[in-house]
């Protein structure tokens, strides 16, 4: 009965049987050499590779009778080579009987991949040291990944952060939403500076009907900025002011006489393109 | 010693004067000096400086650009800054470089344009 049921789950290990233990390590072998994204390895005290799996093979590029009998620095980096650290990873093992990295190896092929490598030391049972055992997964994959999902969140934090787009031939936009603090008011000086050159734009429109408040050291960064803008010889149109902003400016004492400032970013666009003397005609009906 | 590093010519009675990188003081004084004998001599609608090549800006040279804006206007000329760099630029609202009688420009093209508008021959 007990028997049937196990039997329907698959692999059966009877333990009080005298074969059983040289089933299981069979099966055991059978795993070491069919498993694919573990490179199994064993090396000597010296770090000579000693057995190598399929799945080492696979991963790794060589041959079993490339590799047996050679150091295990060979999976190594030119420059972890030169610093000594093959020999410090057998010791580590050696000494706390484990050693776990995540490091850059090679191939046979010089091409490097991003390894999990686990050294494990073997002893027998007074002790002495035969060797180490060896477990590399190769990470490449999730490293890449990991990586451009960084890049990404990096990419989109800016955008959001202070996001400048072109919105006309020689002109650029900047949508401010949230609160500008210090931080922030330096992002947005820099990458407008840096837009405004590299698209040559004269008119930069920086809208600020997201900005829920102003203080004056908002305020002052904003004139800082628009001053910046000036010098790099393009100018600021400020839109955006809504009626509480403008009284806050005016309480403030914030002199902007010599900003163009319009309340809708529509009026600001008209502004920027009459700079530009360019104008805007509705296309005739018929 | 310096002051042949800087050369004023005059196109179509403006006078144009490009900076070099990194202007040593003696440079910033002779382009004031020459700037303003060039304006006597040709009577000049005004000045375009090129600042394009320049990457480090200090208070002295900051306070002679806005001093000279202010000697052109004087004599009848007006004063163009051209081409300035996003890290001088925040350098310069840090040194309160001064504008008020100053014109500035995305590159020396514009300002060619900024004067044939608003200063005509």
């Amino acid at each position: 009965m007990n028997k049937a049921s196990s039997k329907s789950k698959g692999v059966v290990i009877e333990p009080q049987e005298t074969r059983s233990s040289e089933a299981s390590g069979d099966l055991l072998r059978l795993l070491v050499e069919n498993i694919k994204e573990y490179a199994i390895t064993i090396l000597d005290p010296e770090g000579m590779v000693t057995s190598w799996s399929p799945s080492a093979e696979k991963i790794k590029g060589y041959k079993a009778d490339e590799i047996v009998g050679k150091h295990f620095s060979a999976f190594h980096t030119p420059e972890d080579v030169a610093s000594g650290k093959p020999e410090r990873e057998l010791a580590a093992a050696a000494k706390d009987g484990r050693y776990e990295d995540e490091t850059w190896r090679v191939r046979k092929d010089g091409t490097r991949f991003w390894a999990n490598v686990i050294l494990t030391a073997l002893r027998d049972k007074k002790g002495n040291l035969l060797g180490y055992g060896k477990v590399t997964r190769d990470l490449t994959e999730r490293k890449r990944a990991e990586e451009q999902i960084r890049q990404q969140s990096r990419e989109i934090l800016e955008m959001a952060t202070v996001p400048v787009v072109q919105v006309w031939e020689g002109i650029v936009l900047v949508p401010l939403i949230g609160v500008l603090d210090s931080e922030r008011s330096q992002q947005l000086m820099e990458k407008l500076l840096e837009r405004i050159t590299a698209t040559s734009s004269p008119v930069a429109l920086v809208d600020i009907t997201g900005v829920p408040t102003i203080d004056t050291k908002t305020a002052q960064h904003l004139v800082e900025t628009i001053k910046a803008v000036r010098f790099v010889g393009a100018d600021v149109v400020l839109t955006g002011v809504r009626p509480a902003i403008a009284q806050t400016l005016v309480h403030l004492g914030i002199d902007l006489s010599n900003v163009t400032t319009r309340s809708s970013l529509a009026a600001g666009l008209r502004v920027a393109f009459g700079m530009l003397h360019l104008c805007v005609s509705a296309e005739s009906a018929d | 010693m310096h002051r042949e590093t800087i050369t004023v010519i005059k196109v179509r009675g403006v006078l144009m004067v490009t900076m070099p990188a990194d202007p040593d003081d003696a440079t910033i004084s002779a382009l004031q000096e020459k700037t303003l004998e060039a304006m006597e001599e040709y009577e000049a609608r005004g000045l375009i400086l090129d600042l394009s090549r320049v990457d480090t800006l200090d208070s002295y040279f900051a306070r002679t650009v806005t001093e000279t804006g202010k000697m052109v206007n004087l004599m009848g000329g007006q004063t163009i800054i051209a081409g300035m760099r996003p890290a001088v630029a925040i350098t310069a609202t840090q040194l309160g470089l001064n504008l008020a009688f100053i014109r500035t420009a995305l590159g020396v093209d514009q300002a060619l344009d900024l004067m044939s508008e608003e200063h005509p021959v």
